[in-house]
């Protein structure tokens, strides 16, 4: 999953965050702190030179809290990065440019149309588009497709151990150094064909495809991370003037020729960082900056004053593609008896637990989110999750599984508010009759220590998954019973169901874009499944934060489930 | 005590070398610390913020009688989110729909509030001065301890001893406190050394402990480089008396004046670097509360919950300002000529 | 003399070596860094293959080295953001710098008045309330006093911006952001250093040349201010010195990121939160340096002004 790399988490910014309030509590000339701390001089008219379009394009101002990991697409593997590279790194397929589960959508990118499945699901064969150039000038051939994936394995970057280096063949033994070439992949400048041979049928390889890490640079780019001066790619946006961990500019790029279904958008980009999210917030509410980056968190007490001032351009959306759970390991008890886990999904209070973090969880009982084809659409196995868990019943079933007493250890992240739940799920467990403590893992060192199956072997504790397209088998690899691995291992419960492995080996094949019909009731049926085993205690579906100023046109703004923010929807009132 | 910001550069700076303290002054046929007692005794100010913080210790001591037969709940108590509390005859949520805690309420239950999870404040605010107290005595202890007795070792045997002795505090010092207290704190909150652990409620005490060492450890070294010229000390020697022996039965006693001095001293700044590394998320690990971890979550719900700030606030405040001053009027009454002032 | 300075100075640079081998060795212990550098969903093989990249997989006294040399040669990336750290605390070190010389000069300004004052009135109310008054200065932490500051002063009253920093271009919004940070720094150190003038002045007015200052004929104010109060500044000022090298080390965590401030300070918190190696040698090797450099001036300077020193 992309991470969502957050400002440095909770206590030394809350207490900025938490008094933020006061500055848009009053008359705007309060808002010091806004235009203070994140240079937010207010927005301004430039022209860019070099635009291919008549006059002049205007330009808007984003505030986000994290600088991206890269902006390099053969590194970025964070929401930050891909928000902005994937309209400057288009692959051969790309998503539509649309908001709701429509977003989701594959739809061919450079290549002329999706690719041919062939060979039983193991060759894909694209056609590049004719009289494509780079955003520097340069025409674009078959064959730089390689050097993206030659990048991405050496780099790496940080998805290609999921998605590239075990499914395309030859990228393991190059990865190692064992060979000079990827084996797998042909590709002919001539024709603009490329063929890719793959070492098995993997379902959603499509949506590798559109990953921005293989959005196709030119052949000549070096094979290590160009952090401050990115390679050029195929996109209706280029990234300028980076400084890095401060500010860098998304503008049009003037070599863009229009593709069918990816619009060239509208206005200049210019990106400033700042930690300080509450100050951010401000300065949007205040309309001295356009646009709050949707992977940001509005703090709660900010939250009342913006939905009231500012209803007619802030919106909480659940993406549909983000799930939080607490793990149940299953492998030793209390949590290896189906009752106990039972007992947990029925008495959680999710009504409680969106308190904590200011009512951005949408009440959940599903692994699947409903961005995902294969949500069930039936009711909750345990009771409606949005009524507030029945205490009495989890405390019955407690005792009727006879693991009253059984000691637990609850593990969480330090950062809010992921640790303010999982210290509720820890009282929680007392209450209904465990024994539990809670131990808390600083952020940087969570998911490998409860990924340690083997030494560390959790018994409960915070997960969460952001999806890295919408396929189920990206979700479903959490609870594969293959998957389990001593160390970095992700299926954090060590859950092993037949049922769901054998769903696993025969769905995960299916390609994405065959994933309709019987094949979605077939995943309905195993989340269900899933659901009512208690395999994973889901609490909620994250929602996230499209805040824009005054000056922006927010209902033509498109929200993409994958990206978030769409800048080529980007446009002024 | 500005430890809590930066290091006391300046405190081992002012203490150093410049403490002579042996009572010269003395009536013949009273001993220092009985005069020293005397001279405490009449110094009211200092006796009445040594009774506040003996009143504060007891107080935190009790915290699970208050938890259970007053407040009736307990510090990690379970259901606070979904509770409801009764205020002036109306009945009110804990903990509201977006997340923000009740108030003080001025009776037994939430006497101070809640905080974000719906905990009861008071009764977090003695068990966490309870762990904030007990850290910063073992802390204490660990400094007085182990900056003695490496402090009497580099001055008696002087030479390699000393100088290997004093290079440690030398680096251990030119680290600001704060600066090394976050990095040992998360080290051990993260990977761990061998048994310390994050969760180990006294893994702060061996940090703030470490911490000071040189502080202490200097001028008590100082003292003994002079002493050991004295003539009692050729006199032991001539009697035959080992090296151990003159360590702890002839150094030992004629340095304590100026160990008692420090204690103080070190314990406030202990309780206030320890308040530092606990609101940076490098001491007491949740769900323990301390003063340092709940002014930390005090700050996330604002400014609606202000008290839960100010709360811990302010017995942090109270707790260290009476030893501070208590401490004071220790050292005017064991050296009345003032020499060794008030660390930082 | 010579001799002294050297031997001083070599004892410096051995004080700063250990100190970054010390802190090394300690993030070393954080746990695999090539693991949380991989991220969550990694393999075994991309992590060997950080490792790899980064020199995570050499023994620890070779990474200590390329560290060190990265770092002095301006070429310390730090892991997560793949930003030169250097560059960075050039960014962060305005702040650092505004925030630490505006508390210094309030600081030592008032702890001058307030320590004499309690000289002058030794003894008296005057001189127990000042007691006082610097006894609970010096036992507020600043995260606390600063988040006193901010909500009164910043959110109640509205009279100051909630935190951040502005930069000397807008001088008064300059001024303005930093008005809390200096008091709420400078808090801590007025109890000190006024009660250290206090004693230093008692001790003095004991001195011969302060007799025959007042056999002269001078008058109490006079001899005060000409004689007294000029030779107890020394320590005062050799106490500032080492206190500034502090802050300018960015040693002024707790304040810089009660009032985001966004300077080294709070740079050093986000590092140790993130727990990003590079940055946090950085910082430590930038104090640490700014310690033991001025210790080692305020040494020489007292063994130039006070042969006795050298022969200790």
């Amino acid at each position: 999953m992309k991470r969502f790399v957050r400002p440095l988490a909770a206590l030394l910014l809350v207490a900025i965050t938490a008094f933020a309030v006061a500055a848009c509590g009053g008359s705007s000339s309060k808002s010091t702190s806004a235009s203070g701390g994140s240079g937010g001089g207010s927005a301004t008219t430039t022209s860019s030179g070099g635009s291919s379009s008549s006059g002049p394009t205007q330009t808007i101002h984003m505030v986000q809290g994290t600088f991206p990991q890269s902006l390099d697409p053969g590194k970025d593997y964070t929401t930050q990065g891909s928000e902005v590279n994937w309209i400057v790194y288009t692959g051969l397929v790309t998503y539509a440019h649309q908001s709701g589960k429509a977003g989701g959508t594959l739809i061919p990118g450079l290549a002329t149309a999706l690719p041919k499945i062939s060979d039983g699901g193991k060759t894909y064969t694209a056609t590049l588009r004719k009289g494509l150039v780079y955003s520097n000038g340069a025409p674009v051939k078959a064959s730089d497709f390689v050097r993206s994936v030659e990048r991405a394995v050496h780099i790496p970057w940080g998805g290609s151990g999921a998605f590239i280096t075990p499914i395309i063949q030859g990228a393991a033994a190059y990865s190692t150094g064992k060979s000079k070439t990827i084996s797998g992949i042909q590709a002919n400048d001539k024709t603009g064909k490329i063929v890719i041979h793959l070492t098995k049928p993997y379902g959603p390889f499509d949506n590798v495809l559109a990953f921005p890490c293989l959005g196709l640079v030119p052949s000549s780019t070096p094979l290590a991370v160009q952090a401050n001066n990115p390679p050029p790619g195929v996109g209706p946006y280029k990234v300028t003037s980076i400084t890095p961990g401060q500010s860098y500019d998304v503008v049009k790029n003037p070599k863009w020729k229009p593709i069918p279904g990816i619009p060239s958008g509208h206005v200049n980009v210019d990106v400033k960082i700042s930690a300080n999210v509450s100050s951010n917030a401000l300065s949007v509410l205040n309309n001295t900056a356009d646009v709050f980056d949707w992977a940001d968190t509005i703090p709660g007490s900010l939250l009342p004053q913006i939905k009231s001032k500012a209803s007619d351009r802030f919106a909480n959306v659940n993406l549909g593609g983000s799930t939080y759970y607490i793990f149940f390991n299953v492998t030793k008890p209390p949590f290896n008896n189906q009752l106990v886990r039972e007992a947990v999904v029925t008495g959680l209070n999710q009504v409680a637990m969106n308190k904590l973090s200011s009512g951005t969880l949408v009440p959940a009982c599903f692994f699947l989110p409903p961005g995902v084809p294969g949500h069930p659409t039936g009711p909750c196995p345990y009771g409606n999750p949005a009524s507030g868990g029945n205490i009495a019943k989890a405390k019955q079933l407690i005792k009727q599984s006879g693991m009253a007493g059984t000691k637990v250890t609850v593990w969480s992240e330090t950062r809010a508010p992921r640790q303010q739940w999982m210290t509720y799920y820890n009282s929680f467990l007392n209450q209904i009759g465990l024994k539990s403590s809670i131990k808390v893992i600083a952020d940087a060192n969570y998911f490998t220590t409860i990924g340690s199956s083997k030494s560390v072997n959790p018994q409960t504790g915070f997960a969460d998954w952001n999806q890295d397209f919408p396929n189920p088998i990206d979700f479903y690899l959490l609870v594969d019973g293959k998957a389990i691995q001593p160390t970095d291992n992700e299926n954090f419960g060590q859950t092993n169901d037949p049922k769901i492995n054998a769903a696993i080996a025969k769905l995960g094949k299916v390609p994405t874009t065959q994933i309709k019909g019987n094949v979605v009731k077939q995943w309905q049926a195993i989340d269900e499944y899933t659901a009512k085993k208690a395999y994973l205690g889901v609490f909620g579906y994250q929602t996230f934060p499209f805040f824009m100023s005054d000056r922006m046109n927010f209902t033509a703004a498109i929200h993409q489930p994958i990206y978030g923010w769409d800048f080529t929807s980007f446009q002024l009132k | 005590m500005a430890a809590a910001d930066t290091a006391g550069t300046s405190f081992s700076d002012a203490v150093s070398g410049s403490y002579d303290s042996d009572a010269q002054d003395l009536p013949p046929g009273v001993g220092p610390w009985k005069l020293a007692w005397r001279r405490l005794r009449r110094n009211k100010v200092a006796l009445f913020f040594g009774f506040i913080f003996v009143l504060l210790v007891v107080v935190c001591l009790l915290a699970p009688v208050y938890a259970h037969d007053i407040a009736h709940t307990s510090p990690n108590a379970e259901a606070g989110l979904t509770a409801t509390v009764k205020v002036g005859g109306k009945v009110k949520p804990v903990v509201n729909s977006i997340g923000i805690p009740i108030g003080p309420t001025w009776h037994a239950k939430y006497f101070f509030g809640a905080d974000i999870n719906g905990r009861d404040t008071a009764v977090r605010l003695l068990y966490g001065g309870r762990n904030s107290l007990e850290i910063g005595a073992v802390a204490t202890i660990i400094t007085m301890v182990l900056a003695t007795f490496f402090g009497v070792l580099a001055g008696f045997y002087r030479g390699w001893w000393d100088a290997v002795i004093t290079r440690f505090a030398d680096v251990i010092w030119a680290y600001p406190a704060v600066l090394l207290g976050i990095t040992l704190g998360t080290v051990f909150a993260t990977g761990g050394i061998g048994p310390i652990h994050g969760t180990f409620l006294l893994a702060p005490a061996i940090v703030v402990g470490i911490v000071y060492i040189p502080y202490v450890l200097k001028p008590v070294r100082a003292q003994v480089l002079q002493l050991r010229e004295r003539e009692f000390i050729d006199a032991a020697r001539q009697q035959g008396l080992s090296s151990t022996q003159i360590m702890f039965r002839e150094l030992l006693p004629n340095i304590s004046s100026t160990i008692v001095v420090f204690m103080p001293l070190i314990l406030a700044n202990a309780i206030l670097l320890e308040a530092g590394l606990s609101y940076l998320g490098a001491g007491v690990q949740p769900p323990n509360p301390s003063w340092g971890t709940m002014i930390a979550e005090g700050l996330q719900p604002l400014p609606a919950a202000f008290s839960n700030v100010l709360v811990p606030g302010f017995m942090l405040v109270i707790a260290v300002m009476s030893v501070n001053i208590f401490g004071d009027g220790v050292r005017d009454a064991l050296d009345p000529r003032a020499k060794v002032r008030i660390a930082r | 003399m010579i001799r002294f300075i050297v031997r001083r100075i070599v004892a410096a640079f051995f004080v700063m070596i250990a100190v970054t081998i010390i802190t090394f060795l300690l993030l070393a212990a954080t746990g695999n860094q090539a693991a949380r550098l991989a991220g969550k969903n990694a393999t075994q093989q991309q992590i060997h293959q950080i490792a790899a990249q980064y020199g995570l997989d050499k023994p620890i006294y070779v990474q200590y080295v390329k560290t060190m040399k990265n770092i002095f040669t301006g070429k310390a990336y730090s892991y997560t953001q793949n930003i030169n750290v250097l560059q960075e605390v050039k960014h962060d070190y305005p702040a650092t710098l505004s925030l630490a010389f505006g508390a210094g000069i309030i600081w030592l300004g008032l702890s001058v008045l307030f320590g004499t004052l309690a000289a002058v009135y030794a003894g008296r109310t005057t001189d127990r309330v000042l007691t006082i008054l610097s006894m609970a200065g010096v036992s507020f932490p600043p995260f606390f006093l600063g988040a006193i500051f901010l909500y009164f002063l910043g959110y109640k009253l509205g009279w100051f911006p909630l935190g951040g920093y502005v930069g000397l271009s807008d001088p008064w919004q300059w001024f303005k952001h930093l008005v809390l940070p200096w008091i709420t720094l400078s808090i801590l150190f007025i109890g000190f250093y006024s009660r250290v003038l206090r004693s230093t002045i008692l001790d003095n007015t004991n001195e011969d040349y302060v007799r025959t200052a007042h056999a002269k004929g001078l008058t109490d104010g006079q001899v005060l201010r000409r004689h007294t109060l000029r030779n107890s500044m020394i320590p005062i000022i050799s106490l500032w010195g080492l206190d500034m090298g502090q802050l300018l080390g960015g040693a002024a965590i707790l304040t810089d990121s009660v009032f985001n401030l966004q300077g080294v300070g709070q740079l050093a918190a986000t590092a140790i939160a993130n727990l990003d190696v590079i940055t946090i040698m950085v910082i430590v090797i930038l104090t640490a340096f700014a310690v033991v450099l001025l210790s080692a001036i305020v040494d020489i300077l007292y063994a130039v002004l006070d042969p006795r020193i050298r022969l200790a």
